[in-house]
């Protein structure tokens, strides 16, 4: 994990009370009783496409996806069997760690790449037979800046503009509209080279929607962006959301997700893991607050004594921690406290957090999101050969 | 310090062999130098087609002067197939038109048998750097050897012609052909990697539209730079346009002969993802194409192999094209088949780049 991807996973994880932090907790994978039968999970892990095809409203749909880059050395299965679908007017996060195959999924669906196997709509058109009725239809914002650093602002939509047929009467109130939004009003004739990151990535986003299209795919729209100008591409894509635009974003920080979507598919390695609701994905983890307490000298009768309170779940000590999941955090933590006194252990770090999509994810990877290769070290399909 | 250079050094090695192309062009480059200019420049110059016709009044027995013309066939560098190719003509007026179409690169016009004291008449084609004084030294070799005592009247039909004039007109074209190198394709080549082509290849444009863009802008400005260099050739070298109709008719062929090269430097362009490959392939061709079009030195003198590059090679046709025009001051009369050439050359380029262009990221 480099300096700024853990900055920004410090400044970015919500529903986390964190006294101090540490990597392993993050990087091991979570032992956490499960409360649910296996068969159910197992079904989640490896979604057959009954299960998701219920729904006519849907606008893409994906049947068995498969996309392999070849090179001399090696083969990569970029994109391994993916089928699923995006409903009409939803905002549908694809998550997973870089080089899972969103990049290349999104790239498929774009008409940027052709699928290897399998199939998919966008729209009603076929993404091999129709691909420039989908471009029609589609706004891409994509994960590196295509922005053309030695045109202005106002000359990048214009371009886009004309590319994407807007109607030469309402393109220039269209440009001022999106500028508008974007803050760069006063700055629409500088060049795009003397942008910050943050007005690039604003500006591109909002090129991508110039013609409002039915469908926008964003790219890792938040990507090296600061605090501020994550809230503000938030807003706007809610904003956009609400103008029954159906979203599909991509992203690998988990605050986002959880924040602007409605449904969530999890991608590793090129294979689906699991897709459903934020509300539904949670459920997978057992319920309650996740305590986690580290301490040097551990006396054997304090675990019996935790897991006799009633609002314990399950408790376990692994590698100088208590791992603890309970109901209510508020009244159960004076009790534990409580139960480290008596028995005169001492506490040298705590920290208490609601499930997130994180631990989600890590539950059905035994991976961290932010982890890049994986163990075997094969992921790649970075898209462009 | 010597670390750094060293890492410096393994950096760029390693992509220098990282790249075999690059380095298959860069040593193409003086090979081809070699065999082209080698062969184009220093060639010894054989068949020059003379025509020999006899001044009126015609008189119907044999032409005179057999043994000088025996002479002027047989003349010969060693190994070499003869210089002249003898053409005999009944009508002085046809072969002089001759020599205006180029078909033959002199007219020796013999005193009519009645007038033998007249002079003979000699007319060779000035606007070429090279066949006048072969054809000049020829035939004076042929009337000492042959033993012929005539005088010979040498007139240059398009007046003196100096090298530098000869070759302006080729330097318009290479700057054609430069501003194409530099501009034309290379903007689709860094669209491609900077990755700016990603953005713009999920709107419905067409692989078409994009070709034919990428085209226009680089006609332009390869036609106003081959404009610029028109008009500093004429300051330079002291060409005077003779009318208005030339100069506009030089403009129209500065203008297909832009859409041409450039097409044709946009289409390679459309399979490169790389600048520098691109740059050592647009060189190679800027060699080729510019050494056979015989801005320097006359098709006439290069060897055969050669030859046929010309007959493809567009900058042949907009060099004949402008030193008909410019040097000669002939019309479309002449210069028709030249554009005929450079439309269908252009048209082909166009082709070819929108079948081969990419319009995926693969």
């Amino acid at each position: 994990m480099s300096d700024a991807q853990e900055k920004i996973l410090h400044s970015y994880i919500p529903h986390t009370l964190s006294i101090t932090r540490s990597h392993v907790f993050f990087n091991t994978p979570m032992s956490f009783s499960d409360p649910r039968p296996e068969e159910e999970t197992e079904a989640l892990r490896h979604p057959d496409s009954s299960r998701y095809f219920s729904s006519d409203q849907s606008v893409i749909r994906i049947e068995h996806l498969t996309k392999t880059f070849r090179d001399k050395q090696r083969t990569v299965k970029a994109v391994d069997d993916i089928t699923f679908e995006v409903k009409r007017g939803e905002i549908f996060g694809l998550l997973g760690p870089n080089g899972a195959g969103k990049s290349t999924l999104i790239r498929i669906l774009t008409t940027l790449l052709s699928p290897s196997s399998g199939t998919a709509f966008v729209g009603e058109y076929e993404i091999t037979r129709d691909p420039e009725k989908i471009r029609g239809i589609i706004g891409v914002c994509p994960q590196n800046s295509t922005l053309d650093n030695e045109l202005t602002a106002y000359d990048n939509l214009e371009f886009y503009g004309k590319l994407e047929d807007v109607d030469d009467r309402i393109l220039p109130d269209r440009i001022w509209e999106l500028l508008a939004m974007v803050g760069l009003t006063d700055r629409a004739h500088m060049m795009v080279q003397t942008f910050s990151g943050g007005m690039k990535r604003k500006l591109e986003i909002v090129r991508a929607f110039i013609h409002r299209p039915l469908i926008l795919f964003l790219d890792e729209p938040t990507i090296g962006l600061d605090p501020e100008s994550r809230r503000e591409v938030w807003q706007q894509i809610e904003t956009l959301n609400a103008e029954n635009t159906t979203i599909i974003l991509t992203t690998h920080y988990m605050d986002e997700a959880e924040k602007l979507c409605g449904r969530i598919a999890f991608v590793d390695r090129g294979r689906l893991i699991s897709l459903d609701t934020m509300d539904n994905l949670r459920l997978l983890l057992p319920a309650g607050d996740l305590i986690e307490i580290g301490f040097d000298h551990m006396d054997e009768r304090v675990l019996p004594a935790i897991r006799e309170q009633h609002l314990v779940i399950s408790a376990e000590v692994k590698d100088q921690k208590l791992l603890i999941t309970a109901k209510n955090r508020n009244t159960i933590l004076p009790a534990i406290f409580a139960v480290f006194e008596r028995y005169s252990v001492t506490m040298n770090a705590i920290s208490i957090r609601s499930p997130s999509l994180e631990d989600v994810f890590i539950y059905l990877t035994g991976k961290n999101l932010s982890d890049s290769g994986g163990s075997e070290g094969t992921q790649g399909g970075r898209g462009r050969s | 310090m010597i670390k750094g250079a060293i890492a410096i050094f393994k950096r760029d090695f390693k992509k220098f062999l990282g790249n075999p192309f690059v380095i298959i062009f860069t040593l193409l480059m003086p090979i081809m130098y070699l065999v082209i200019f080698g062969n184009a420049m220093g060639g010894t110059i054989s068949h020059v087609s003379i025509a020999i016709v006899q001044e009126e009044p015609y008189d119907d027995s044999a032409l005179p002067f057999t043994a000088f013309i025996d002479n002027l066939k047989h003349q010969a560098a060693v190994d070499y197939p003869p210089t002249f190719d003898i053409a005999i003509y009944t009508d002085e007026l046809k072969a002089k038109r001759a020599l205006q179409n180029g078909v033959v690169s002199g007219v020796l016009v013999l005193p009519s048998p009645n007038f033998r004291d007249r002079a003979m008449r000699l007319y060779v084609d000035s606007s070429d750097s090279v066949t006048p004084s072969i054809i000049i030294s020829g035939v004076n070799t042929a009337l000492v050897q042959s033993g012929t005592h005539t005088r010979v009247e040498i007139n240059k039909i398009y007046g003196d012609i100096k090298y530098i004039q000869f070759f302006g007109v080729g330097v318009i074209v290479m700057a054609i052909f430069m501003t194409t190198m530099m501009g034309g394709g290379i903007a689709l080549i860094k669209d491609r990697e900077m990755g700016i082509i990603e953005g713009y290849f999920v709107t419905p444009v067409k692989r078409s539209s994009i070709i034919m863009g990428t085209i226009a802008s680089g006609t332009v400005r390869a036609f106003l730079s081959g404009f610029v260099i028109f008009v500093v050739d004429l300051l330079i070298t002291g060409i005077l346009i003779q009318s208005t109709q030339d100069f506009f008719m030089v403009l129209l062929v500065l203008f297909i002969t832009s859409i041409g090269i450039t097409s044709f430097m946009v289409s390679m362009a459309s399979r490169f993802s790389n600048q520098q490959e691109y740059a050592s392939m647009s060189a190679f061709f800027n060699l080729i194409l510019f050494m056979t079009s015989g801005a320097f030195y006359p098709v006439i003198g290069m060897p055969d192999w050669l030859r046929w590059i010309t007959i493809i090679n567009p900058e042949y046709y907009a060099v004949h094209a402008l030193r008909s025009i410019i040097l000669r001051g002939q019309g479309i009369e002449v210069i028709g088949m030249d554009l005929i050439a450079l439309c269908i050359f252009s048209f082909a380029a166009i082709m070819l780049g929108i079948a081969t262009y990419r319009r995926t990221l693969e």
